[in-house]
């Protein structure tokens, strides 16, 4: 039995269904992330499961229990919000120390908890501040040690990290996901960045215009997309438009070269993907013209135009190899394992 | 040049607001021939009709300002969270009172509450003061809820209302602990304003009957010479002296946050 359940939600504003057929299960103690563009209804499934709002179709269960129609402060349910949403009128400590004193914690059982909160995020000096004496990132600190201090069922977080600054974002990524597996508490994160994703979660569910397109593990999602949309949104995709010339032992003609996959393909035309870390330089494969190399340190990217589409190929660095020039031909070779086959038109991969 | 223009305009400005002043001060203190003297303000703040319309008046300015912020408090709140799209029409609604003139309030009141009336209001002290009470509220509508509503928009009312509730807390505990100190400021200067409209207000009081301080000010001003001069020092410095207190407390609430 799952601990969190999400069964079948649906959710209509006027007419407009954002949300269709939104159903999943999570475990005790998972880390899901909900990633998706913009508009997709990643806030609106997490707002239903916090109670702002009214599913139009499906129940919410939390540990058996069905919340679907108790209110937001019945639900007992953290929530960490993009805009950090602190308490201007109150001390970080009272901050802190607020869900517990509604829930009628006596102040002698408050002051602990709220210290012991504080060492978790490691602000333990700060707890006679104000919120607009912290910076973004301490106040997202303290917006999360202000969610979990009544130790809540769930953790909700909304694009916590949107408001930071690049370096911020990865430190208090790595901070929460370690919170969080030390408190082993329940976690949805709500996010549009796919590395923040990819790095932290248990699971992903990628989301494309209300509806759950592939859940997964990091690894299953970026290395075995089974949509074309999860294909495209997670991590950069090469595509060759494949003719298939034998479909049990899987050869194809990409770009007039021919290429032995070793493994049986549906009837074509196909399309044939590969990750940028899944293409290397060889003597012989398809052709490619260079248009362009970025050096980015301990990666090269390089790219090109190859069977009529633009590609993009990353190497490690390596200080002695020669980086081709714009303009020059050179010659990719796929390695086998990278090779994902997507059927065409229909949005199936194998 | 254009330096001694602004000093010559800030000068004629000060003239203009400071000559009346001054005159009024310094004929209130004429009252003894030949001699400035204190008589007038003695003789003033020894009638016991003073203290007593000026204790009501107070009294009711502070009822006026608890009611308002009970009032508009929670509807700014609730029109900013939940009925956005009605907030130009709240805003005109509360604009009315300055352009409706409080005799036609009054006499909406007095016949919608008369003796022979459902609610027969004007029938006793006390509900005549509640109606009072009402008028004068309705008065300050507009200074208050501006104030209210630009208190308001300097804060994230929706993400603050849900990490609120999300925590446990209820309405009355989210508008008591969070919203209301959060527009401490805005409400005290909403509060100071309703406190000066109150204090000199004459048509409802005296329409409805209640023994307030404006009507004690005409009174005494068509029928002695220097004492209304005094009198008008008098309010004159009670407004300020309010001002200079409501200054301070939201100062306090300020340093309070300031000091860690
Ligand atoms: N209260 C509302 N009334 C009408 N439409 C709404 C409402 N809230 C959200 N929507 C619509 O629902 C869709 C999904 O919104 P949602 O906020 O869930 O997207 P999101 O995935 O969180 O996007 P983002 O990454 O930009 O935050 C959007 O098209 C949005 O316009
Ligand atoms: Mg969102």
């Amino acid at each position: 039995m799952s601990f969190l359940t999400l069964d079948h939600l649906q959710k209509s504003f006027g007419d407009t269904k954002v949300v269709h057929d939104f159903d999943m299960r999570v475990e005790k103690g998972e880390f899901i992330s909900f990633l998706g563009p913009s508009g997709c209804g990643k806030t609106t499934v997490l707002r239903m499961v916090a109670g702002f709002e009214t599913p139009s179709a499906g129940r919410i269960l939390i540990d058996g229990q069905d919340v679907t129609g108790l209110r937001p402060n019945q639900r007992q349910i953290g929530m960490v919000f993009q805009a950090y949403a602190l308490f201007p009128n109150l001390t970080v400590a009272d901050n802190v120390g607020f869900g517990l004193k509604v829930a009628g914690v006596p102040r002698a059982e408050r002051g602990p908890r709220v210290a012991e909160m504080l060492d978790l995020i490691g602000l333990p000096q700060m707890g006679g501040r104000y919120p607009w004496q912290l910076s973004g990132g301490q106040q997202q600190r303290v917006a999360l040690a202000r969610a979990l201090a009544p130790r809540p069922r769930v953790l909700l977080l909304d694009e916590p990290l949107s408001a930071l600054d690049a370096k911020i974002r990865v430190s208090l990524r790595n901070q929460i996901r370690e919170i969080q597996q030390q408190l082993g508490i329940t976690t949805i994160f709500v996010t549009h960045d796919q590395e923040e994703a990819l790095s932290i979660s248990d699971r992903i569910v990628v989301m494309h215009r209300g509806v759950a397109d592939q859940t997964g593990t990091p690894r299953e999602i970026y290395n075995h997309p089974t949509t074309d949309f999860v294909a495209n949104f997670v991590g950069t995709l090469n595509r060759f438009p494949a003719e298939v010339l034998d479909a049990a032992t899987g050869r194809l003609r990409v770009g007039g070269t021919e290429i032995e996959l070793g493994r049986p393909v549906g009837p074509g035309p196909l399309v044939l993907a590969a990750r940028p870390e899944g293409l290397v330089l060889a003597e012989t494969g398809i052709p490619a013209e260079v248009t362009g190399v970025e050096f980015l340190g301990s990666v090269q990217r390089l790219r090109a135009r190859a069977a009529g589409q633009s590609i993009v190929m990353d190497r490690f660095n390596a200080p002695t190899a020669a980086l081709p020039a714009p303009g020059e031909t050179v010659h990719l070779c796929p390695l086998r394992s990278h090779w994902m086959v997507l059927a065409q038109p229909e949005a199936e991969i194998v | 040049m254009k330096r001694l223009w602004s000093w010559a305009a800030l000068v004629i400005g000060a003239l203009y607001f400071l000559l009346p002043l001054i005159g009024t001060i310094e004929f209130s203190l004429r009252m003894r021939r030949g001699a400035y003297s204190l008589d007038a303000y003695r003789s003033v703040l020894a009638d016991p009709a003073f203290r007593a319309t000026f204790g009501y008046s107070v009294m009711m300015a502070l009822l006026t300002i608890v009611l308002g912020v009970v009032l508009v408090v929670p509807t700014a709140y609730w029109v900013r969270l939940r009925l956005p799209r009605l907030r130009p029409v709240i805003e005109f609604v509360t604009l009315l009172p300055l352009v409706i003139p409080a005799i036609v309030v009054v006499f909406g009141y007095i016949r919608l509450y008369n003796t022979s009336s459902i609610l027969p209001l004007t029938g006793t002290a006390g509900g005549t003061n509640i109606l009072l009470l009402c008028g004068y509220a309705t008065l300050a509508l507009p200074y208050m809820y501006r104030a209210v509503d630009t208190g308001l928009s300097t804060m994230d009312v929706r993400s603050l209302t849900e990490a609120a509730q999300s925590l446990g807390a209820g309405w009355v505990r989210i508008i008591g602990r969070l919203i209301l100190p959060n527009v401490l400021g805005a409400v005290m200067s909403g509060a100071f304003l309703s406190f000066a409209i109150v204090i000199g207000e004459f048509t409802m009081a005296a329409l409805l009957n209640r023994p307030a301080f404006g009507p004690y000010m005409q009174l005494l001003g068509a029928n002695r010479a220097y004492e209304p001069a005094a009198l008008a020092v008098i309010a004159f410095a009670v407004t300020w002296g309010c001002m200079g207190v409501m200054q301070l407390i939201s100062r306090l609430a300020g340093v309070r946050k300031t000091a860690t």
